[in-house]
């Protein structure tokens, strides 16, 4: 007799059913999720977001519901809709983009999401959101939605997505000090040669004051605030339709006007040396206690800078070109519908009443401006004119259309940030234009987007 | 022939009595939510995530088995090879100081004498309050000019200028370690102190009676008897240093010569949506902890007698 025939239990073989189960399990998810995503959502009907019944199941990020605005929407909408129902849902920073592509992945989405408008092409460039071409074309209002949260919701000439809320940047200045450095308190900067003219002005009041100031170790609030002096002359950093796109950056003469404009502050020392390790949680604080003259910052800075007692003496304006013209970064979110949600229709009946004139007035008493310029009246300036200049620069305001804005941006030791420290810490311009150009193409490159 | 029954015998499990059948059914009963959990939570997940390495998983979208393809490119990725290193340098520079620091506040604690249990609380606090909120703190703490740390050093004299500490490879990685020192001793303290408190006492009651000194009762006597504490307080110091994020990702995320594995890890799968071959590192990362914890587990393990 063999000995080593006898099975021990402990050593019994996992039986067959198990291993089926489990097997089944993991390849389960996938293929549930791959035949969601490959199904279409066609709901090309007449009757498409009209009188919508049911539920909406509705996803927005917490960090853009600060002052309740989509509490706010939401309980309106339910108390004028009787036969539909939006249930809110908050994201928690940082993980909008991982739940929504587990709940893709999943077969359980919502069916509306305000998704941070940068991330949209991540989606649709994989056919994982409901087009909604022929719905936006539609809009009465279409030409005066955000340019720039619009063009991010286009791919390959169809609309995966529409505007919902704009997190906007503009330039702050603190009037007071301008009035002390001699400089007009109602004419801020509107070039380069300005900026830096009156920061070293603001400078020279001494007492710890400082012309400028910037959060100089956060990447995302760089780019946030720097691009649109870009933009206002048209130029991008990222050229070209998703999957075929150009890295322009070496050559580029407004940038290197940029950063030359922040190296040129740095060595001055017209910023306060905290700046370099600035990581966004302190952005604006020196601002707030009166010591900054000009602070490139998010329009959202309005309530610290109530609430530290500093409005009267802060004035707005638009993030100037090299020698005049100004944009704004279209930040903020944009609506979409991911493939296979359940309830489609009533999703849009609800897109539609956020984008009505009522709703959209409401944007700026919660810290966001509306994302619809055809609201900027007389009136409207009246009685918002903070956000007025900001939902003025909406309209020339831009966003870069590209799957790799994390990668190349926001990123930690991004290859933004890496060019901007090698030209502004160490003051090497051309050496950092080189080194943003070859780390750009290397993040399009491994994403699959870089134009051969 | 005696030897094949004798080998019979010991392979053919003996019948149990019906009170051992029942107590190990009711063994298996209560162990199974435990096991279920692990299973769950655990095991599931592990093997989901090797399954993913072995993919092109993308963020959305179908996805294709590429096998070993993602290992391969992890060995030659210059950005991860770098982060494990450095990781390494790392936990070489923290582990000891952890210990020894950690070792020194057990025996300061470990009696009863009064304020003992007041101290014991000081110490452990830094760990209580965690590791993301000291890390914040101290992004404000280590400000140049406004900084509580450049005031003080300057006012002991210790630097000259204000020091942008979190920019540079040599400061940041020193006030780092001192952060982490000062936050993961307590923890250390604690583990130690408990296998201190279980030596006998009349242990150390005898070696006075033969003379021994404060440091011959220490080597010969506390050591010796908790090495498995001090097994266990290393390996939990040597886990928590290869997966350090928070301290990097807040104070110094934008210098990648300061990249830890977790930090590219991250990266790769959260801003490149690149999740399988995030995965594949993380694995990886698995699977180096589990060896160097093993051989923590050999080395200090009790020696037989």
């Amino acid at each position: 007799m063999n000995v080593m025939t006898v099975t021990h239990p402990a050593r019994r073989r996992w039986p067959k059913v198990v291993i089926a189960a489990v097997t089944a399990y993991i390849t389960a998810v996938p293929a549930l999720a791959v035949s969601a995503g490959a199904g279409t959502a066609s709901a090309a009907t007449s009757g498409f977001g009209v009188n919508a019944t049911g539920t909406v199941q509705f996803w927005n990020r917490a960090a853009t519901c600060q002052a309740n605005l989509c509490k706010v929407l939401v309980d309106e909408f339910n108390a004028t809709h009787k036969g539909l129902k939006v249930v809110l849902s908050l994201t928690t920073p940082n993980e909008a983009v991982a739940k929504l592509s587990t709940a893709i992945r999943a077969g359980a989405v919502p069916d509306v999401v305000g998704l941070n408008d940068i991330n949209v092409p991540v989606f649709s460039r994989e056919g994982a959101l409901m087009d909604l071409t022929p719905y936006v074309n539609a809009l009465p209002y279409k030409r005066y939605l955000s340019p720039g949260h619009l063009a991010l919701a286009e791919y390959n000439g169809r609309y995966y997505g529409v505007p919902y809320l704009a997190d906007l940047s503009v330039l702050w200045y603190n009037k007071k000090l301008f009035a002390q450095a001699g400089l007009n308190p109602n004419q801020p900067p509107t070039s380069f040669a300005s900026i830096l003219a009156d920061a070293k002005k603001i400078q020279a009041l001494g007492h710890g004051v400082y012309g400028f100031s910037f959060a100089g170790d956060c990447q995302g609030c760089l780019g946030f605030v720097m691009q649109p002096d870009l933009w206002a002359v048209g130029d991008n950093l990222i050229e070209g339709p998703i999957g075929h796109q150009k890295v322009n950056i070496v050559g580029n003469g407004p940038l290197r006007q940029l950063l030359q404009l922040y190296r040129d502050i740095w060595a001055d020392k017209l910023a306060p040396a905290n700046d370099q390790t600035d990581n966004g949680s302190t952005w604006g604080a020196d601002f707030e206690a009166g010591k900054i003259g000009i602070l490139p910052g998010a329009y959202g800075f309005l309530p610290g800078i109530q609430k530290a007692g500093m409005l009267a003496d802060t004035g707005i304006a638009p993030l100037p070109g090299p020698n005049g013209g100004y944009s704004t970064f279209d930040g903020g979110d944009d609506f979409i519908i991911p493939k296979g949600a359940k309830n489609p229709s009533g999703a849009w009946e609800f897109i539609t009443w956020v984008l009505q004139k009522a709703q959209q007035l409401i944007y700026p008493s919660h810290g966001y401006t509306p994302v619809r310029t055809d609201i900027l009246t007389p009136s409207y300036y009246k009685a918002n004119p903070y956000n007025a200049v900001a939902l003025k620069a909406l309209a020339r305001g831009s966003a870069p259309v590209t799957t790799i804005y994390n990668a190349a941006f926001n990123a930690p030791g991004s290859p933004w940030y890496q060019m901007f420290s090698q030209a502004v810490y160490k003051g090497d311009i051309t050496g950092a234009l080189q080194t943003g150009q070859s780390g750009f193409e290397a993040v399009a490159r491994q994403a699959g987007d870089l134009a051969s | 022939m005696a030897q094949e029954v004798k080998e019979r015998a010991q392979l053919v499990p003996s019948r149990r009595s019906p009170q051992q059948r029942a107590a190990a059914r009711t063994g298996a009963w209560l162990t199974a939510p435990a096991l279920v959990l692990v299973a769950t939570f655990v095991l599931f997940p592990l093997g989901f995530a090797i399954y993913i390495s072995l993919t092109d998983w993308p963020l959305v979208g179908p996805y294709h088995f590429v096998g070993f393809t993602n290992y391969a490119n992890a060995f030659h990725d210059p950005q991860f090879v770098h982060a494990i290193l450095f990781t390494l340098t790392y936990t070489g520079i923290v582990t000891g100081p952890i210990f020894v620091v950690g070792y020194g506040l057990a025996v300061l604690v470990r009696s009863n004498r009064p304020g003992a249990k007041f101290f014991r609380t000081v110490f452990f606090l830094p760990f209580v309050v965690g590791l993301t909120t000291v890390s914040y703190m101290f992004s404000l703490e280590l400000q140049p000019s406004s900084g509580g740390v450049d005031f003080v050093l300057s006012k002991l004299g210790l630097v000259s200028a204000s020091q942008a500490w979190t920019v540079n490879y040599g400061p940041a990685l020193l006030a780092i370690s001192v952060i982490v020192v000062w936050f993961a001793s307590g923890l250390t303290m604690l583990v130690l102190m408990g296998g201190m408190q279980a030596v006998p006492d009349e242990l150390y009651e005898a070696a006075d009676a033969d003379g021994a000194s404060w440091w011959d009762k220490e080597r010969l006597i506390t050591l010796p008897l908790i090495r498995r504490p001090i097994a266990l307080s290393l390996i939990i110091s040597v886990i928590g240093s290869f997966l350090a994020f928070n301290q990097f990702f807040i104070l110094v995320q934008n210098n990648s010569s300061l990249e830890t594995v977790v930090e590219w890890v991250y990266q790769t799968a959260f801003n490149q949506y690149h999740l399988a071959y995030g995965t594949t590192m993380a694995v990886l990362l698995m699977v180096v902890i589990a060896v160097v914890s093993a051989a923590q587990f050999v080395l200090l393990r009790e020696r037989s007698r």
